[in-house]
């Protein structure tokens, strides 16, 4: 692996005024899992790695007011053993079930898992120099395009990898980010960026800002939820599609629903025109249908992923059916 | 804060203090193949997606080529070399052996140290929990049916796997 | 050095590319125009290889029908979990290399010497136990390549694939395109079967003659038929370079072959189990006659027919093996099932090499100490050979195996032995250390009978002591034995010729497959799967399932899930790692049940016959025949994947 200089920061503020100072050449490293990969394949070269790891001010999880506040090192095998989580926050529970595997659980991190990077095959290897990455082309479009998005897919067709992400922002989460000079709050939904935004990278964080909290409110009662995720393999896969639904039903209409996919879209992609469409109706299969298909109305599939559209249909109708009734 | 390019560390190695001057970039596999000839941890993938040089890090099991040795100082870590005891083979090992679970062997130390920290947390368990935690490893070989039944037979032998 | 610097310095070398024309399709390289990737064209050896028994013409003459069909299968990587490895160290003149191999006698020792100028006697090859062979570290190229570089900067030198090379640059299943053609009589009888099959090679040969001939063994002997002919054509390009891979050629051969027969059993209407049971070959062999001379061995590849097998049960692993999935009571027409998630069985058979004949020699040395060494020249490539050929040698001396030991894989230490190839290390090795064995005891029943002027018939041998019973009651105990003997007589060292003059040797199986295929996802789940073989005598009944329960799911990998991607335009591979190829895990197995029909061989030592390779044989077409049972559309193209499920479904999105 290329060489590089590491640091400890003592404190959040150190790590920041660090990162911001060095720039591109500095990076941040948890779990290393997602961060080693890119550098011995050569997609990230870093001239210095800040362990993030040891701060103990970001790797706790409470609960305040029934919400719950995830410091951004809380390794995902201390998260899925969490006892709440199970009650109230079952999403989370089997995105995390069906996340990684054991010895990947056991050192990343819930701040690595929504900062990764995406798994693209053009991307991740070292003999193309693909548009993400500074080059010209994106080599996916009219290449071997079997794993890449079916939305918002026209300049770089990435899917976002992450598992968690569908899930929190179905349960509405919200990010804590800390910079050199200030924090702020904002809807984890409104973290990722469309390499229409940003074509090298996928989230909102401003040079020297990390991410050091996830914050989940508390369902309401006679919310239920489910991840549904379709692989190719049964464990250690990244989804083809994913579902994350959270909803609730009163009074025999829907009164509540959020509707998110992974695998389709360079970032969780919310399906708002489903969730618009079933307000206030009877939850009914047909219904759901008719809703995701007004999702995938929208769909400009490549010439390897057209199947995505019909998973990513079967997902969402499953994942309605699953919640709201 | 200091910017280093070389790290004097120490690891609990198999409950032995081991002291060494590192760099930043050499994976946890590496010190342990490379600097304290621990070379039962095997290298299959060096991407995190094989399991062969599954350790146990304070206990739980991680790809050792996916993690800096530096993140890992002063933390406890077992080797396939540090479950004998007193020549006395671990109960996980001694399993793959009557069991035949295991081919050519190379996946067997990263599926005996999975085993071994699963056992430790769960008494009783089923077919689906040892799949489900025995899901980071690969055996090319794919000896997954006699693997299954050396765990099982292993977590019946009533007692404490580990002290 | 520490690889890190040695990387670096690779960094720094430049290299000036002059671009030629390349080909990611063996059919566009095989234009008569085409760029020549070597001088002479891009079809290796300039043509097909063409073998016939009988005419087809004549036979597709008398057919009242003919079915066509075309198969494709995709570049499948072997991916032992330890990559390739060499270290090389000169003392003087003498070589000493260290290895993965396929065979250390045969193909690196000889290569070495050649590859280097100095005779063989100079290099000793040494394989430790190897991390998950799968008959694809058979590349010479590493060996020579530490030895030059060695030689160069007078330090030993070791070269180690990365994870991505093992994919890229190891040796690859060929993807193949058969083209299959079959004729059926009036009273249904098989009257011809026509297959003709392209490979693609990548620019290098390597295993490429032996894998494409063995594609062709299933078309021409699997099914009773007068008139069989095989086509097969290797073809250069510019994807990475295929190999030798568990069974060569066989699975894409056999996965050809055995979805077209489902499609013919249907056609006719017939069960698939019922056709096959009519028109397998049985244990007389195929029609046909002789040509091989009287007295010489027999291939057990072989085309011509008139020939029996030394034994052929394949009868029975149809029997049991469909008995054990319940095949009769629950086999439905196909697509008959309600809802969205469909089951289906699907079955397939395998027949394969038995007992390839290769000389092979072996070393049996009985100590004063009571212990015996076992030498044999061949490797251990993860199959557990060693433990295999350690009981032969116990049970031929009839000793507890606990006093034997094995030594294997140094050339300086053992005798010559073949190439770990055609599943024949229990056969060929197998019978060497037997025959090896069998001498060392007559020797010493010999030299004590000698002593105490006892006769032959009035001994027993008892765990290798020996008891005498006339003219007076004594015992020699296996210590005594071995103090009566030379140092020389107490080690014997054979080379034998294994095979048949008269037989026939093959291994058979027939497996079973039972799948529910998610028809709004495209995922297959196998629910219940069945391997049955005949593969004689099982020497090792723990380690014999180990290799058909590793061979069913290794190639559930290549059913469904497992291809080297190569990007269209560049021919960049694009997932050399076990993430992206899709490497089967632990909770993707099956609930999987193997049957040994466990019936001795005549010809194999002890009864045994082949068993490694076959296991991987019938997989993919169970699983596809499978599939269609399930929801009635067929799949000729391997992986089956969700994508490719789903783009043949009638969709209900789709207007």
């Amino acid at each position: 692996m290329h060489p590089f200089r590491y640091a400890e920061p003592e404190s959040v503020a150190e790590a920041c005024r660090f990162l911001k100072r060095q720039g591109t050449s500095a990076m941040p490293i948890a779990g290393g899992t997602d961060l080693l990969s890119e550098i011995k394949d050569g997609v990230a070269k870093p001239e210095s790695v800040l362990n993030l790891k040891r701060l103990p001010s970001l790797a706790h999880i409470r609960e305040q007011d029934g919400a719950l506040r995830i410091g951004g090192m809380t390794t995902l095998s201390q998260l899925q053993v969490y006892p709440v989580l199970r009650r109230n926050f079952r999403i989370i529970e089997e995105a995390l079930s069906t996340l990684a595997t054991p010895q990947i659980r056991a050192v990343g991190t819930v701040a690595g898992n929504l900062c990764q990077r995406p798994r693209c095959l053009y991307y991740r290897h070292p003999l193309f120099l693909c548009a993400k990455k500074g080059g010209t082309t994106c080599f996916a479009l009219d290449g071997d395009s079997r794993y890449h998005a079916i939305l918002q897919n026209d300049l770089c067709p990435m899917v976002h990898p992450s598992d968690l992400a569908p899930a929190f922002i179905a349960l509405e989460a919200q990010v804590l980010l800390a910079g050199p000079e200030e924090k702020r709050l904002l809807p984890l939904e409104e973290f990722f960026l469309l390499p229409g935004q940003n074509l090298s990278r996928e989230t909102v964080l401003k040079p020297g800002e990390i991410l050091v909290e996830v914050r989940v409110p508390k369902p309401k009662a006679g919310t239920r939820g489910t991840y549904l995720k379709f692989r190719e393999r049964g464990a250690g896969d990244f989804a083809l599609v994913s579902a994350a639904c959270s909803g609730r039903v009163l009074r025999g209409t829907v009164a509540e629903l959020r509707l998110v996919l992974g695998g389709v879209a360079p970032i969780p992609f919310r399906a708002r025109q489903a969730e618009e469409m079933l307000m206030g109706q009877r939850p009914k299969k047909e219904f759901f249908a008719a809703a995701a298909q007004a999702v995938l109305a929208a769909a400009t599939p490549l010439s390897g992923n057209r199947y995505k559209i019909e998973a990513a249909r079967t997902l969402m109708v499953r994942a309605m059916q699953a919640v709201l009734k | 804060m200091k910017i280093k390019k070389r790290w004097k560390v120490f690891f609990l190695i198999n409950g032995k203090r081991r002291s060494l001057t590192i760099e930043p970039h050499w994976t946890l596999l590496e010190v342990l193949r490379d600097q304290l000839g621990l070379t039962g941890t095997k290298k299959g993938c060096d991407r995190a997606e094989c399991g062969s040089c599954t350790v146990l890090l304070e206990r739980e099991p991680v790809y050792s080529c996916q993690v800096l040795a530096v993140q890992a100082r002063g933390q406890r870590i077992t080797t396939i070399e540090g479950l004998t005891r007193n020549g006395k083979l671990h109960p996980v090992q001694q399993s793959f052996i009557d069991h035949d679970g295991v081919q050519c062997g190379f996946c067997t130390p990263g599926f005996v140290l999975t085993a071994s920290a699963f056992l430790d947390r769960t008494r009783r368990p089923t077919p689906d929990q040892v799949k489900q935690a025995l899901s980071g490893n690969i055996c090319r070989c794919n000896a997954y049916v006699k693997i299954i039944e050396s765990v099982l037979s292993a977590s019946k032998r009533g007692k404490r796997i580990r002290d | 050095m520490r690889e890190e610097v040695a990387e670096a310095a690779l960094d720094l070398i430049q290299v000036e590319y002059e671009i030629l024309p390349a080909f990611f399709d063996p059919m566009q390289a095989m234009k008569p125009d085409a760029f020549s990737i070597h001088p002479g064209g891009n079809i290796a050896g300039g043509k097909p290889i063409v073998l016939e028994r009988g005419s087809v013409e004549e036979g597709f003459a008398q057919a009242e029908r003919t079915f066509e069909g075309t198969y494709t299968t995709q570049v499948h990587c072997a991916a032992g979990m330890e990559p390739r490895v060499a270290l090389a160290q000169w003392d003087g003149d003498f070589l000493t290399v260290w290895k993965s191999s396929r065979g250390i006698h045969m193909l690196d020792r000889p290569a070495l010497a050649r590859g280097l100028g100095i005779p063989a006697q100079q290099v000793r090859v040494i394989c430790p136990a190897m991390g998950g062979g799968f008959g694809s570290k058979d590349e010479t190229r590493m060996g020579t390549l530490t030895a030059l570089l060695a030689r160069k900067c007078g330090k030993p030198v070791r070269m180690e694939y990365t994870r991505q090379e093992e994919f890229v640059a190891g040796r690859t299943r060929h993807p193949s395109i058969t083209h299959l053609k079959v004729g059926i009589g009036r009273n249904g009888e098989i009257t011809a079967i026509h297959a003709r099959t392209i490979m693609s090679k990548g620019a290098y040969m390597s295993s490429g003659s032996a894998v494409i001939r063995r594609c062709g063994q299933g078309a021409l002997y699997l099914y009773q038929t007068p008139n069989a002919k095989f086509e097969g054509t290797l073809v250069y390009t510019n994807v990475p370079p295929a190999g030798s891979y568990r069974a060569l050629g066989a699975p894409q051969g056999q996965f050809a072959l055995e979805v077209h027969m489902d499609k013919i059993a249907e056609a006719l209407g017939l069960n698939p189990l019922e056709f096959r049971r009519r028109h397998h070959v049985k244990p007389e062999g195929q029609p046909g006659r002789r040509l091989t001379p009287p007295g010489e061995l027999v291939s057990d590849q072989p085309v011509e027919g008139g020939i029996p097998f030394s034994s052929n049960r394949l009868s029975e692993c149809v029997r049991l093996g469909s008995r054990a999935m319940g095949w009769q009571r629950r086999w439905r027409p196909p697509n008959s099932s309600p809802g969205p998630k469909k089951r289906g069985l699907g079955m397939a058979l395998g027949l394969y090499r038995g007992g390839l004949a290769q000389k092979a020699g072996a070393e049996v040395e009985a100590r004063l100490d009571g212990s015996v060494e076992i030498r044999v020249g061949t490797i251990d490539v993860g199959e557990g050979a060693f433990t295999t050929l350690l009981q032969i040698g116990a049970e031929a001396l009839e000793i507890e195996p606990a006093r034997v030991t094995i030594l294997g894989g140094d050339t300086a230490t053992t005798p010559e032995a073949p190439v770990t190839s055609g599943s024949s290390t229990t056969f060929s090795m197998g019978t060497a250390v037997q025959q090896a064995a069998a001498t060392l005891k007559e020797r010493i029943l010999d030299r004590v009978c000698a002593q105490l002027g006892a006769d032959r018939e009035n001994v027993k041998w008892n765990k290798g002591a020996i008891q005498m019973n006339r003219p007076t009651k004594k015992t020699v105990a296996w210590k005594q034995a071995l103090a009566l003997l030379s140092p020389e007589e107490r080690r014997v060292r054979l080379a034998i010729q294994p095979g048949s003059t008269e037989f026939v040797i093959n291994s058979f199986a027939a497996h079973f497959a039972e799948v529910e295929v998610d028809t709004e996802t495209g995922k297959v789940a196998v629910v219940k799967y069945v391997a049955a073989h005949d593969s004689g005598r099982i020497v090792n009944p723990a380690a014999a399932q180990n290799q058909v329960e590793g061979g069913v799911m290794q190639m559930l990998g290549y059913a469904l899930t497992e291809e080297l991607l190569v990007d269209p335009k560049t021919g960049i591979p694009l997932n050399g790692n076990f993430l992206e190829h899709k490497v089967p895990v632990i909770v993707d197995l099956p609930p999987l049940k193997t049957i040994f029909v466990n019936a001795p061989d005549p010809a194999g030592p002890f009864g045994a016959k082949a068993l490694g390779e076959p296991p991987s044989i019938p997989v993919a077409p169970a699983i596809s025949n499978a599939i269609y049972n399930a929801i009635g559309i067929r799949f000729q193209d391997l992986p089956i994947t969700p994508g490719k499920i789903l783009d043949q479904l009638p969709l209900k999105g789709r207007g």
